[in-house]
């Protein structure tokens, strides 16, 4: 027998859904989604079970993480339903049901919380800076470790723990099944999807998606060499020219691109940007501040004038400490894990299935 | 060039010859009023002349339509103006309309046209014919269907090449192709618009491909089934081949916001219910499936006929046709999520109909002044007052039969053309007006 949370449809609405509960389950929705094939079908369902307030079943579902939001359902949907944005709800909606600390529901229903988090982060690094127990070096040597250790640090407690969850309630509740060989084989999956975000491609038949595909995927990976540049290869001290261009380049991808995604949300001609959730406007904006500082940064540590003009770094680093803390394990950043797992853990159900 | 206007003067205009507005005129004409009844067609008889059987009783369409349609033509109190156009409609004071009527050039003589159809067998002009949807051709010289009414002959002067054939064929000397269109002043007390519905046009939405051949409209199927069918046998556009797998997507244009029109048209569900039920015995080897969101058999006898469907063999699959894709044989996929299994399917069919919508006509509103004609929000004729009557338009004297207000079956429109023609008949009475 399934459990009915009545007040799920409220919930929802915390997290950006609209008028689903207009749908009057035609399947139109389902029958125009390129993704949806004879095996797994959305988004109706999807709808369905969210007017229902079945959420156990949502909670179980890899579905919505297999939407990559063309939204030709809203588009096409005979009662404006729009059911492309209720997966996007979805999907926020499950990275809080995935975090064991409940901080992303926190986050994701309140904006206020956002605003007090990011806030205090100013308040922590300004007070740190301010009260002289480091000088400039120290802070950015420090700002330096920092880095490292929050990478492993929310990785090894909050990322890990909340894929483990996922996996626990998508793969674990729903097919009880583990075999190593299955769990190794299907790890290609992971990686391909993780690194190439292929199904965009085959999501939507406007031009615009494929456009649309290449911008993401620069972005990502211009974000995932920034992180190593960065990091690894200490990008604000190198001394090596390869480093130091390779810094330039990957960083003027990632606020150029963002820029772009920035107009896109405010212009609301797709879609996929038309109902931007105050989750989506921090991670672009962020992300873009993001590449914009740490190329400041640089360019000001090349003319030698940083000394001088240390706020720059202090930008740079507060915004870095907001995006470590409140985007990446909260907020939307998440969404390049747990699509990439949920491609994975689909391709392991199924196989668990046959 | 247009010769010099003449002056009418009658009780009621009835605008709109379809099945309403026929009624209305008989029961206005049979209280001794003089009823003017103008139709833009050659033909009356409106769309349900040109319906194959009736829902729920299978009558036939043209068996109840014509006998109405010969009384009408044989009233003492009704003269009918076909083949006319109707510019606009002005209320002059509290008591009566002026009405400007153009009565386009039919090249024939009416009076004296006995229906022999030998200049249409002289014509060597052969165009679509837009009575069977283009199905098949007819000549220039033509009359539009056997069982139309008034069943002369006309001329489409468009088409026509003016070499004489029809004239030197006609025994009555009854061709004229110096005939001018004729414009009216008409002066009436009372007006009841009948002006019907719309069909709606599949190619707003471009998934359902109505472009490929075997993609028609649930009219086009009505034709093929009907007496005056074009062929004598229901075979698919593209080949000529008898349909194996047929498919009805119900919902083409109605309760769709995509398509601006929210409502349901009411009269889809049950005319795809008796098309299957009549391709049954035309196409006794086929399989017809049925594609809907919801099957609104509410009518008295609707659901009875709809269980009939289902005992004879039709396939009912709730799902909404989301996309339908042509291959090279001409078949058609149609894509659809099976609502009570949740899965997505694709199936192939060979001919596809699409049970098309009914729509608000753009007309009326054009023919009055604007802003005295109020619509709803589905652009339908604003009703001012339902709960007393259903007749009453935003303008005092103007009455609303048929499916000017509405979506709404035949004997729905014969109930409302009655309701309208009474509200009009009390008009007149009360007021007494005198011209």
């Amino acid at each position: 027998m399934a459990k009915t949370d009545l007040k799920f449809g409220k919930k929802l609405k915390k997290y950006g859904a609209i008028d689903f509960n207009a749908c009057y389950n035609c399947g139109t929705c389902t029958a125009v989604c390129d993704l949806a094939n004879k095996d797994v079908s959305f988004p109706r369902n999807m709808v369905r079970a969210s007017v229902l307030g079945t959420s156990e079943d949502v909670k179980s579902s890899l579905k919505p993480w297999l939407c990559y939001y063309c939204g030709e359902c809203t588009t096409f949907c005979p009662q404006e339903a729009k059911p492309g944005e209720l997966m996007m709800s979805l999907r926020r909606y499950l990275t809080s049901r995935y975090d064991w600390t409940g901080l992303s529901g926190v986050f994701y229903r309140n904006t206020v919380a956002y605003i007090i988090g990011f806030l205090l982060i100013i308040a922590g690094v300004l007070g740190l800076y301010f009260s002289n127990i480091f000088d400039q070096e120290e802070m950015m040597h420090y700002g330096h470790y920092f880095e490292m250790f929050a990478i492993a640090g929310v990785f090894a407690f909050i990322l890990l723990p909340n894929i483990i969850r996922m996996w626990k309630y998508t793969v674990w509740d729903t097919v009880k099944f583990f075999n190593i060989k299955v769990y190794f084989g299907s790890l290609k999956e992971l990686l391909v999807h993780m690194f190439t975000q292929k199904r965009t491609l085959s999501c939507g038949t406007e031009r615009e998606n494929k456009v649309w595909w290449i911008q993401h995927l620069v972005l990502v990976i211009g974000y995932m060499s920034l992180l190593v540049i960065t990091v690894f290869l200490d990008w604000f001290s190198t001394d090596y020219m390869v480093v130091n261009l390779a810094g330039y380049l990957v960083s003027f991808f990632i606020f150029a691109i963002t820029f772009l995604f920035i107009i896109k949300r405010v212009k609301k001609k797709d879609e996929k940007t038309t109902f931007s959730h105050p989750s989506d406007w921090f991670f672009v904006i962020w992300l873009f501040f993001m590449g914009f500082s740490a190329f400041l940064v640089r360019i000001f540590v090349d003319l030698d004038i940083l000394e001088n003009n240390f706020w720059m770094y202090l930008f740079h680093i507060i915004i870095l400490v907001q995006w470590a803390l409140i985007i990446v394990p909260f907020g939307k950043w998440t969404h390049f894990l747990y699509r990439s797992f949920a491609m994975y853990f689909d391709d392991i159900v199924t196989k668990a299935n046959k | 060039m247009h010769t010099a206007k003449e002056k009418l003067f009658y009780d009621a205009v009835v605008v709109g010859g379809g099945i309403a507005g026929v009624e209305a005129a008989i029961n206005i004409g049979n209280n001794n009023l003089k009823v003017l009844l103008i139709e833009k067609d050659l033909t009356l008889g409106g769309k349900m002349i040109l319906l194959s059987k009736v829902f729920p009783t299978l009558d036939c369409g043209a068996c109840i339509t014509t006998p109405k349609l010969s009384e009408v033509a044989r009233h003492p109190n009704v003269t009918i103006f076909t083949y006319s156009e109707v510019k606009n409609i002005n209320k002059q004071d509290k008591n009566y309309f002026k009405i400007n009527v153009t009565k386009k050039a039919r090249y024939v003589e009416e009076s004296n046209c006995t229906g022999c159809q030998l200049c249409e067998d002289a014509c060597p002009v052969v165009v679509p014919d837009q009575y069977q949807y283009g199905m098949v051709g007819r000549k220039a010289a033509y009359i539009p269907f056997n069982i139309a009414s008034p069943r002369i002959a006309s001329i489409d002067i468009d088409s026509c090449t003016l070499c004489g054939a029809c004239e030197k064929a006609c025994p009555t000397s009854c061709i004229d192709f110096t005939q001018k269109d004729e414009d009216y002043e008409v002066v009436a007390k009372t007006v009841v618009m009948a002006t019907g519905f719309e069909l709606f046009n599949p190619n707003k939405i471009p998934r359902l491909s109505f472009e490929s051949k075997n993609v028609i409209t649930s009219m086009e199927m009505e034709r093929l089934l009907a007496p005056t069918r074009p062929y004598n046998h229901v075979i698919r556009p593209s080949d000529g081949k008898a349909p194996d797998r047929l498919a009805y997507v119900l919902c083409t244009g109605s309760r769709d916001l995509t398509v601006g029109n929210p409502m349901c048209s009411q009269i889809c569900c049950m005319y795809s219910i008796k098309q299957a039920q009549l391709l049954m015995g035309a196409l006794p080897m086929a399989d017809v499936t049925i594609y809907y969101i919801d099957i609104r058999s509410f009518g008295k006898g609707f659901e009875e006929f709809y269980e009939q469907a289902k005992g004879m063999g039709v396939n009912f699959v709730k799902g909404k046709i989301g996309k339908i894709t042509e291959n090279e044989e001409g078949n058609l996929i149609l894509r659809y999520e099976d609502i009570n299994t949740g899965k997505l399917k694709e199936v192939e069919h060979d001919l596809v109909v699409l049970s098309v919508g009914a729509l608000a006509h753009q007309e009326p509103a054009c023919l009055f002044p604007e802003g005295e004609w109020k619509k709803d929000i589905y652009n339908f004729a604003y009703q001012k007052d339902l709960f007393y009557t259903p007749s009453l338009s935003s303008i005092e004297g103007v009455f609303l039969a048929g499916t000017t207000s509405g979506p709404m079956d035949i004997p729905d429109a014969i109930l409302s053309a009655g309701a309208a023609s009474m509200e009009a008949i009390r008009y007149l009475k009360q007021a007494s007006l005198e011209l």
